[in-house]
Protein backbone atom coordinates (compact mmCIF):
# COMPACT_ATOMS: atom_id res chain seq x y z
CA UNK A 1 0.00 0.00 0.00
CA UNK A 2 1.86 3.36 -0.80
CA UNK A 3 1.52 6.87 0.33
CA UNK A 4 -1.10 8.26 -2.06
CA UNK A 5 -3.22 5.44 -0.93
CA UNK A 6 -2.70 6.04 2.62
CA UNK A 7 -3.13 9.49 1.94
CA UNK A 8 -6.38 9.26 0.23
CA UNK A 9 -7.48 7.04 3.01
CA UNK A 10 -6.96 9.46 5.45
CA UNK A 11 -8.69 12.43 3.44
CA UNK A 12 -11.55 10.14 2.85
CA UNK A 13 -11.49 9.01 6.53
CA UNK A 14 -10.64 12.35 8.22
CA UNK A 15 -13.48 14.26 6.25
CA UNK A 16 -14.72 17.42 8.20
CA UNK A 17 -17.58 17.93 5.57
CA UNK A 18 -18.89 14.35 5.94
CA UNK A 19 -18.68 14.77 9.81
CA UNK A 20 -20.56 18.46 9.60
CA UNK A 21 -23.04 16.70 6.92
CA UNK A 22 -23.80 13.90 9.62
CA UNK A 23 -24.24 16.17 12.54
CA UNK A 24 -26.77 18.24 10.68
CA UNK A 25 -28.75 15.54 9.41
CA UNK A 26 -29.03 13.76 13.04
CA UNK A 27 -30.39 17.46 14.56
CA UNK A 28 -32.40 17.71 11.55
CA UNK A 29 -34.31 14.43 11.11
CA UNK A 30 -34.50 14.41 15.02
CA UNK A 31 -36.94 17.60 14.86
CA UNK A 32 -38.70 16.76 11.95
CA UNK A 33 -39.27 13.47 13.52
CA UNK A 34 -40.33 15.54 16.80
CA UNK A 35 -42.54 18.09 15.49
CA UNK A 36 -44.34 15.76 12.83
CA UNK A 37 -44.62 13.00 15.60
CA UNK A 38 -46.16 15.04 17.92
CA UNK A 39 -48.65 16.12 15.08
CA UNK A 40 -49.50 12.91 14.66
CA UNK A 41 -50.07 11.78 18.09
CA UNK A 42 -52.44 14.76 19.26
CA UNK A 43 -53.96 16.40 16.44
CA UNK A 44 -57.70 14.89 17.21
CA UNK A 45 -59.30 15.09 13.39
CA UNK A 46 -56.81 13.76 11.41
CA UNK A 47 -57.99 12.23 8.03
CA UNK A 48 -56.88 8.48 7.54
CA UNK A 49 -54.39 8.99 4.80
CA UNK A 50 -53.14 12.28 6.76
CA UNK A 51 -51.87 10.35 10.06
CA UNK A 52 -50.62 7.38 7.69
CA UNK A 53 -48.26 10.01 6.33
CA UNK A 54 -47.49 11.56 9.30
CA UNK A 55 -46.77 8.47 10.73
CA UNK A 56 -44.38 7.21 7.51
CA UNK A 57 -42.52 10.59 8.07
CA UNK A 58 -42.10 10.26 11.97
CA UNK A 59 -40.99 7.08 11.14
CA UNK A 60 -38.30 8.11 8.28
CA UNK A 61 -37.34 10.78 10.37
CA UNK A 62 -36.15 8.70 12.91
CA UNK A 63 -34.29 6.33 10.28
CA UNK A 64 -32.87 9.04 9.48
CA UNK A 65 -31.57 10.36 12.74
CA UNK A 66 -30.46 6.52 13.56
CA UNK A 67 -28.57 6.33 10.57
CA UNK A 68 -26.76 9.47 11.32
CA UNK A 69 -25.67 8.76 14.79
CA UNK A 70 -24.41 5.08 13.72
CA UNK A 71 -22.20 6.93 10.99
CA UNK A 72 -20.79 9.44 13.80
CA UNK A 73 -20.01 6.68 16.71
CA UNK A 74 -18.80 4.12 13.89
CA UNK A 75 -17.39 5.96 10.96
CA UNK A 76 -17.04 9.14 10.78
CA UNK A 77 -16.34 9.40 14.92
CA UNK A 78 -15.72 13.10 16.25
CA UNK A 79 -12.58 13.74 17.15
CA UNK A 80 -11.30 16.37 20.57
CA UNK A 81 -12.91 20.01 19.52
CA UNK A 82 -15.31 18.19 16.69
CA UNK A 83 -17.19 16.63 19.69
CA UNK A 84 -17.29 19.89 21.49
CA UNK A 85 -18.76 21.79 18.14
CA UNK A 86 -21.33 18.78 17.18
CA UNK A 87 -22.69 19.01 21.42
CA UNK A 88 -22.70 22.77 20.81
CA UNK A 89 -24.66 22.62 17.63
CA UNK A 90 -26.96 20.43 19.02
CA UNK A 91 -27.65 22.13 22.60
CA UNK A 92 -27.97 25.56 20.48
CA UNK A 93 -30.42 24.30 18.00
CA UNK A 94 -32.33 22.15 20.60
CA UNK A 95 -32.71 25.26 22.51
CA UNK A 96 -34.27 27.04 19.96
CA UNK A 97 -36.55 24.30 18.95
CA UNK A 98 -37.61 24.14 22.64
CA UNK A 99 -38.35 27.99 22.60
CA UNK A 100 -40.06 28.10 19.49
CA UNK A 101 -42.15 24.71 20.36
CA UNK A 102 -43.10 26.59 23.96
CA UNK A 103 -44.58 29.83 21.78
CA UNK A 104 -46.60 27.96 19.63
CA UNK A 105 -47.43 26.18 22.73
CA UNK A 106 -48.30 29.14 24.93
CA UNK A 107 -49.83 31.42 21.91
CA UNK A 108 -51.61 29.34 19.92
CA UNK A 109 -52.57 26.53 22.69
CA UNK A 110 -51.62 23.83 20.41
CA UNK A 111 -51.38 20.38 22.40
CA UNK A 112 -48.69 18.91 19.79
CA UNK A 113 -46.52 22.06 20.67
CA UNK A 114 -46.52 20.62 24.20
CA UNK A 115 -45.46 17.61 22.96
CA UNK A 116 -43.24 18.61 20.72
CA UNK A 117 -41.86 20.83 23.52
CA UNK A 118 -41.16 17.69 25.73
CA UNK A 119 -39.14 15.88 23.29
CA UNK A 120 -37.75 18.97 22.59
CA UNK A 121 -36.41 19.52 26.55
CA UNK A 122 -34.92 16.29 26.50
CA UNK A 123 -33.08 16.62 23.28
CA UNK A 124 -31.44 19.66 24.99
CA UNK A 125 -30.77 17.93 27.97
CA UNK A 126 -29.22 15.35 26.69
CA UNK A 127 -27.29 17.90 24.59
CA UNK A 128 -26.12 19.38 27.19
CA UNK A 129 -24.83 16.38 29.04
CA UNK A 130 -23.13 15.23 25.71
CA UNK A 131 -21.41 19.16 25.75
CA UNK A 132 -20.19 18.69 29.23
CA UNK A 133 -18.75 15.54 28.48
CA UNK A 134 -17.08 16.48 25.38
CA UNK A 135 -15.58 19.37 26.71
CA UNK A 136 -13.78 17.71 29.51
CA UNK A 137 -12.56 15.00 26.86
CA UNK A 138 -11.23 17.80 25.37
CA UNK A 139 -9.69 19.87 28.05
CA UNK A 140 -7.81 16.58 29.35
CA UNK A 141 -6.84 15.26 26.20
CA UNK A 142 -5.10 19.52 25.89
CA UNK A 143 -3.34 18.83 29.44
CA UNK A 144 -1.96 15.40 28.52
CA UNK A 145 -0.60 16.50 25.37
CA UNK A 146 0.53 19.65 27.11
CA UNK A 147 2.03 17.30 30.16
CA UNK A 148 4.10 15.07 27.31
CA UNK A 149 5.37 18.07 25.15
CA UNK A 150 6.58 19.42 28.24
CA UNK A 151 8.56 16.36 28.87
CA UNK A 152 9.90 15.87 25.76
CA UNK A 153 11.00 19.34 26.46
CA UNK A 154 10.63 20.46 22.67
CA UNK A 155 7.70 20.45 20.57
CA UNK A 156 8.24 16.95 19.04
CA UNK A 157 9.78 14.19 20.72
CA UNK A 158 11.61 13.05 17.42
CA UNK B 1 14.27 -7.12 8.43
CA UNK B 2 16.67 -4.92 10.39
CA UNK B 3 16.28 -3.84 13.94
CA UNK B 4 16.70 -0.37 12.48
CA UNK B 5 13.70 -0.78 10.08
CA UNK B 6 11.98 -1.17 13.45
CA UNK B 7 10.46 2.25 15.04
CA UNK B 8 12.09 2.95 18.23
CA UNK B 9 9.45 1.57 21.22
CA UNK B 10 8.85 5.26 23.00
CA UNK B 11 5.39 4.25 24.63
CA UNK B 12 5.16 7.99 25.89
CA UNK B 13 6.31 8.79 21.93
CA UNK B 14 3.32 6.57 20.61
CA UNK B 15 0.87 8.31 23.53
CA UNK B 16 1.86 11.77 22.17
CA UNK B 17 0.94 10.86 18.46
CA UNK B 18 -2.27 9.73 20.27
CA UNK B 19 -2.86 12.13 22.07
CA UNK B 20 -2.99 14.31 19.00
CA UNK B 21 -5.16 12.41 17.11
CA UNK B 22 -7.73 12.01 19.48
CA UNK B 23 -7.50 16.10 19.32
CA UNK B 24 -7.81 15.90 15.35
CA UNK B 25 -4.70 17.11 14.19
CA UNK B 26 -4.22 15.95 10.93
CA UNK B 27 0.07 15.99 11.17
CA UNK B 28 -0.31 13.69 14.06
CA UNK B 29 -2.22 10.84 11.81
CA UNK B 30 0.28 11.17 8.90
CA UNK B 31 2.88 10.75 11.42
CA UNK B 32 1.39 7.49 12.84
CA UNK B 33 0.94 5.88 9.39
CA UNK B 34 4.39 7.21 8.67
CA UNK B 35 5.39 5.53 11.80
CA UNK B 36 3.89 2.13 12.20
CA UNK B 37 2.68 1.33 8.62
CA UNK B 38 5.87 -0.41 7.42
CA UNK B 39 5.83 -2.81 10.89
CA UNK B 40 2.36 -3.59 10.12
CA UNK B 41 2.93 -3.95 6.31
CA UNK B 42 6.22 -6.61 7.25
CA UNK B 43 3.53 -8.56 9.89
CA UNK B 44 0.86 -8.71 7.19
CA UNK B 45 3.27 -9.94 4.61
CA UNK B 46 4.85 -12.40 6.73
CA UNK B 47 1.43 -14.24 8.02
CA UNK B 48 -0.64 -13.55 4.30
CA UNK B 49 2.29 -14.77 1.89
CA UNK B 50 1.72 -11.96 -0.94
CA UNK B 51 2.34 -8.39 -0.83
CA UNK B 52 -0.83 -7.57 -2.38
CA UNK B 53 -3.06 -9.38 0.42
CA UNK B 54 -0.41 -7.21 3.10
CA UNK B 55 -1.41 -4.28 0.91
CA UNK B 56 -5.47 -4.75 1.67
CA UNK B 57 -4.26 -5.79 5.48
CA UNK B 58 -2.86 -3.01 6.06
CA UNK B 59 -5.60 -1.05 4.13
CA UNK B 60 -8.04 -2.96 6.40
CA UNK B 61 -6.13 -1.97 9.90
CA UNK B 62 -5.33 1.61 9.21
CA UNK B 63 -9.67 2.24 8.20
CA UNK B 64 -9.95 0.26 11.66
CA UNK B 65 -7.50 2.17 13.26
CA UNK B 66 -8.69 5.38 12.53
CA UNK B 67 -12.17 4.77 13.10
CA UNK B 68 -11.18 3.27 16.35
CA UNK B 69 -8.51 6.09 17.72
CA UNK B 70 -10.96 7.98 19.25
CA UNK B 71 -11.89 5.25 21.94
CA UNK B 72 -8.05 3.95 22.67
CA UNK B 73 -7.95 5.23 26.16
CA UNK B 74 -4.01 4.29 26.96
CA UNK B 75 -1.68 6.02 24.35
CA UNK B 76 0.96 3.81 25.61
CA UNK B 77 -0.80 0.74 24.37
CA UNK B 78 -0.74 1.68 20.65
CA UNK B 79 1.83 -0.57 19.49
CA UNK B 80 -0.35 -4.12 21.14
CA UNK B 81 -3.35 -2.12 19.95
CA UNK B 82 -2.37 -1.88 16.15
CA UNK B 83 -1.07 -4.95 15.94
CA UNK B 84 -4.31 -6.62 18.14
CA UNK B 85 -6.23 -5.27 15.00
CA UNK B 86 -3.97 -6.16 12.38
CA UNK B 87 -3.92 -10.24 14.16
CA UNK B 88 -8.19 -9.42 13.76
CA UNK B 89 -8.09 -8.58 10.14
CA UNK B 90 -5.63 -11.57 9.14
CA UNK B 91 -7.73 -13.81 10.81
CA UNK B 92 -10.89 -12.80 9.30
CA UNK B 93 -9.09 -13.10 6.09
CA UNK B 94 -7.50 -16.57 6.78
CA UNK B 95 -10.75 -17.72 7.92
CA UNK B 96 -12.36 -16.69 4.54
CA UNK B 97 -9.98 -17.77 2.51
CA UNK B 98 -9.42 -21.25 3.80
CA UNK B 99 -12.16 -22.08 5.57
CA UNK B 100 -9.55 -23.81 7.78
CA UNK B 101 -9.12 -24.55 11.36
CA UNK B 102 -6.35 -21.81 13.04
CA UNK B 103 -4.75 -24.72 14.93
CA UNK B 104 -1.38 -25.70 15.62
CA UNK B 105 0.20 -28.74 14.92
CA UNK B 106 1.50 -31.23 17.95
CA UNK B 107 5.07 -30.92 19.49
CA UNK B 108 7.47 -32.12 18.63
CA UNK B 109 11.44 -33.53 19.83
CA UNK B 110 13.36 -31.26 18.91
CA UNK B 111 17.02 -29.28 19.47
CA UNK B 112 17.86 -25.74 19.79
CA UNK B 113 17.63 -22.91 17.44
CA UNK B 114 20.68 -21.41 15.81
CA UNK B 115 23.29 -18.69 17.46
CA UNK B 116 23.68 -15.31 14.96
CA UNK B 117 26.90 -14.45 13.51
CA UNK B 118 28.76 -11.40 13.94
CA UNK B 119 29.13 -11.44 9.73
CA UNK B 120 26.59 -9.18 8.10
CA UNK B 121 26.12 -11.25 4.73
CA UNK B 122 25.62 -14.72 6.97
CA UNK B 123 23.25 -12.89 9.28
CA UNK B 124 21.32 -11.67 6.10
CA UNK B 125 21.71 -15.88 5.20
CA UNK B 126 20.04 -16.64 8.45
CA UNK B 127 17.26 -14.49 8.46
CA UNK B 128 16.18 -14.81 5.22
CA UNK B 129 16.31 -18.58 5.90
CA UNK B 130 14.23 -17.58 9.12
CA UNK B 131 11.84 -15.90 6.27
CA UNK B 132 11.29 -19.02 4.55
CA UNK B 133 11.43 -21.29 7.90
CA UNK B 134 8.57 -19.55 8.91
CA UNK B 135 6.37 -19.36 6.22
CA UNK B 136 5.85 -22.66 6.43
CA UNK B 137 5.10 -23.13 10.25
CA UNK B 138 1.24 -22.83 10.77
CA UNK B 139 -0.44 -19.61 11.25
CA UNK B 140 -0.71 -19.34 15.26
CA UNK B 141 3.47 -20.46 15.46
CA UNK B 142 4.56 -18.27 12.47
CA UNK B 143 2.69 -15.17 14.27
CA UNK B 144 3.95 -16.04 17.63
CA UNK B 145 7.60 -15.80 16.30
CA UNK B 146 7.22 -12.82 13.90
CA UNK B 147 5.16 -10.67 16.96
CA UNK B 148 7.70 -11.44 19.18
CA UNK B 149 11.64 -11.54 17.19
CA UNK B 150 10.31 -9.62 14.24
CA UNK B 151 8.50 -7.07 15.72
CA UNK B 152 9.91 -6.99 18.71
CA UNK B 153 6.86 -7.18 21.15
CA UNK B 154 6.90 -7.96 24.75
CA UNK B 155 5.27 -11.19 26.18
CA UNK B 156 2.43 -9.15 27.57
CA UNK B 157 2.51 -7.27 24.06
CA UNK B 158 2.00 -10.27 22.41
CA UNK B 159 -0.63 -11.24 24.56
CA UNK B 160 -2.49 -8.20 24.15
CA UNK B 161 -2.01 -9.10 20.90
CA UNK B 162 -3.63 -12.09 20.61
CA UNK B 163 -6.04 -12.19 23.48
CA UNK B 164 -4.22 -14.66 25.69
CA UNK B 165 -2.77 -15.09 28.84
CA UNK B 166 1.19 -14.69 28.77
CA UNK B 167 1.51 -18.26 30.02
CA UNK B 168 0.12 -19.41 26.81
CA UNK B 169 2.29 -17.00 24.56
CA UNK B 170 5.35 -18.79 26.33
CA UNK B 171 3.89 -22.49 25.41
CA UNK B 172 3.17 -21.10 22.21
CA UNK B 173 6.61 -19.58 21.21
CA UNK B 174 8.22 -22.92 23.14
CA UNK B 175 6.43 -25.13 20.40
CA UNK B 176 7.25 -22.31 17.48
CA UNK B 177 10.57 -22.59 17.85
CA UNK B 178 11.04 -26.53 17.98
CA UNK B 179 8.88 -26.32 15.11
CA UNK B 180 11.02 -23.73 13.49
CA UNK B 181 14.09 -25.48 14.36
CA UNK B 182 12.73 -28.50 12.55
CA UNK B 183 12.04 -26.55 9.47
CA UNK B 184 15.19 -25.30 9.50
CA UNK B 185 17.52 -28.72 10.19
CA UNK B 186 19.29 -27.28 12.39
CA UNK B 187 20.74 -26.93 16.11
CA UNK B 188 22.03 -24.14 18.46
CA UNK B 189 20.67 -21.88 20.95
CA UNK B 190 18.84 -18.55 21.13
CA UNK B 191 17.15 -16.92 24.42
Amino acid sequence: MNTTAVSALLDQELSTRSRTGHVLLLLAASAMSAVVGSLWATEPALPPRTAVAFAVLTCVGVCWAAYAAWVLRSRRVLLGLQRVVAARMAALFSAVALFGALAVGLLAGKPAAWLAALVFGAMLALATTLLVRAQRHYARLCRRRAELEQRFSSPSPK
Amino acid sequence: MSPADQPAHDPLADEWLVVRCQLGERPAFDELIARWQQPLWRYARQLSGSDAAADDTTQDVWLRALRGIARLRDGTKLRPWLFGIAHHVLMDRLREQFRLPLVSEGDMDLEALPASGDDPLELESELAALRDGLARLPTLECEVLTLFYLQELSLDEVAQVLAVPVGTVKSRLHRARRLLRHQLGIQGGRG
